[in-house]
């Protein structure tokens, strides 16, 4: 290793050195900076796999809606930054645009071949909150004649009775409530909303008591945000 | 299981694959959600969502391709998307903000910062324990040389040559030492 080199790592490292370039003192300050940034270190919750698996699981188990692949990503070789990257990855670019083009291919085909216009419909994974740690499950949300459908599936939540139950609400972008059903046990639950889901896409389960209050608890066990499923 | 192998099955949509894919990816795909959202629980549901819509995706998915590209590209998508949502979700007037507030300018990361933290994350991973806490005291706490060695009861000589030897593997790692 040259002296450079040991240089170059004694600055990474935080020592002052005055032998670099400006240019590649720039180079790994912006290593230093990702290096604090906490994106670099943080750790997801141990129970995100569980959760991620049983979703996954969920969806498998009602049949795998289509969804287009990603663009593929950005050629390495294309970058502009300054300083060296390790380039190992040149064969993703026309193994992505093929990618894409397949998927672009599928759904021209099923959009060719449906004869009736399908229902609109939004999906969504649910995840139990800190209250519910282990609560995990899917809804899917169906535009019906008489509203929107919204058919609830989730394990992990205690069945409730007597006084106590649970309240699914859906929320707009402007904090506004709507309750769209109560019920006692959440792993098959089918819910309907008079509000739009188009705007209405953030949903909850809330643990309420049957004290005469009709407002939410505040208790949230269940949250989930509703995507359109194209 | 080969990477080939898991990649052929995870393209098959097998929950058992997403679960490993989990294990080899999960941090990786939450450190680019986390660059974006700056919020754990945000980067939570982002992580989740990708995994979902790439499990969705995965009939075509290119064999050919590494997976930590695609699902970096797909977490970056739903991240900015969730941006999005919580931004309009806590839109304040913006005669309460402060002209100097930071808010006032964020954009969502470009993908070249994605890939960025995507390396250094992939670095840091493989450090051994004992040089990813030394790097960790150094570079996210602010911790000196000093300090380190006195909160891990070593001496500062042992933290000098760990944080060497550590900076020298990550330098290797990412391509900043001369060929």
């Amino acid at each position: 290793m040259s002296t450079s080199d040991d240089d170059r790592i004694a600055y990474l490292s935080g020592e002052a050195v005055d032998s670099l370039s400006p240019q590649e003192q720039a180079e790994l300050d912006e290593v230093r900076g990702l290096l604090a940034t906490p994106a670099t270190w943080e750790e997801p919750d141990a129970a995100l796999e569980d959760r991620i698996v049983s979703a996954i699981a969920e969806e498998a188990r009602r049949g795998r809606p289509v969804e287009s692949a990603p663009a593929p990503a950005k050629p390495e070789t294309q970058r502009t930054r300054g300083f060296r990257w390790p380039f190992r990855r040149p064969a993703l670019v026309l193994g992505g645009l093929a990618t894409a083009a397949a998927a672009i291919a599928v759904a021209i085909v099923l959009a060719v071949g449906s004869s009736s216009p399908a229902p609109l419909q939004f999906a969504m994974v649910v995840s139990g909150t800190s209250l519910a740690p282990g609560a995990h499950g899917s809804a899917t949300l169906t535009k019906m004649n008489s509203g929107w459908e919204i058919q609830l599936s989730a394990t992990g939540l205690p069945h409730l009775s007597g006084s106590r139950y649970y309240q699914a609400w859906l929320k707009n972008a402007a904090g506004i409530l709507v309750p769209v059903g109560t019920f006692n046990d959440a792993e098959h639950v089918i819910l309907w909303s008079g509000a739009p889901v188009t705007q209405f896409r953030s949903f909850s389960v809330t643990e309420q008591l049957a004290n005469g209050n009709p407002a939410s608890s505040g208790r949230r066990v269940l949250v989930g945000v509703a995507h359109p499923v194209h | 299981m080969q990477e080939g192998d898991l990649r052929a099955r995870f393209r098959q949509g097998d929950p058992d694959a997403v679960r490993e894919v989990y294990r080899s990816h999960g941090r990786l795909v939450h450190a680019v959600a986390y660059k974006v959202l700056g919020d754990r629980g945000l980067a939570e549901e982002a992580t989740q969502q990708t995994f979902v819509k790439a499990w969705r995706a995965a009939q075509s998915f290119d064999e050919q391709r590494e997976l930590g590209p695609w699902l970096a590209a797909i977490a970056r998508r739903v991240a900015i998307d969730l941006y999005r949502r919580e931004a309009v979700r806590a839109a304040d007037p913006l005669e309460s903000v402060a002209p100097g507030d930071s808010a006032l300018v964020s954009t969502p990361e470009s993908a070249e910062a994605m890939y960025d933290v995507w390396e250094v994350r992939e670095a840091v991973a493989q450090l051994p324990p004992e040089e990813q806490e030394i790097v960790r005291l150094q570079h996210l706490d602010g911790f000196t040389h000093a300090q380190i060695a006195e909160r891990l009861e070593v001496a500062v000589g042992t933290v000098k040559s760990r944080s060497f030897r550590a900076h020298k593997r990550l330098a290797a790692m990412l391509g900043h030492l001369r060929e």
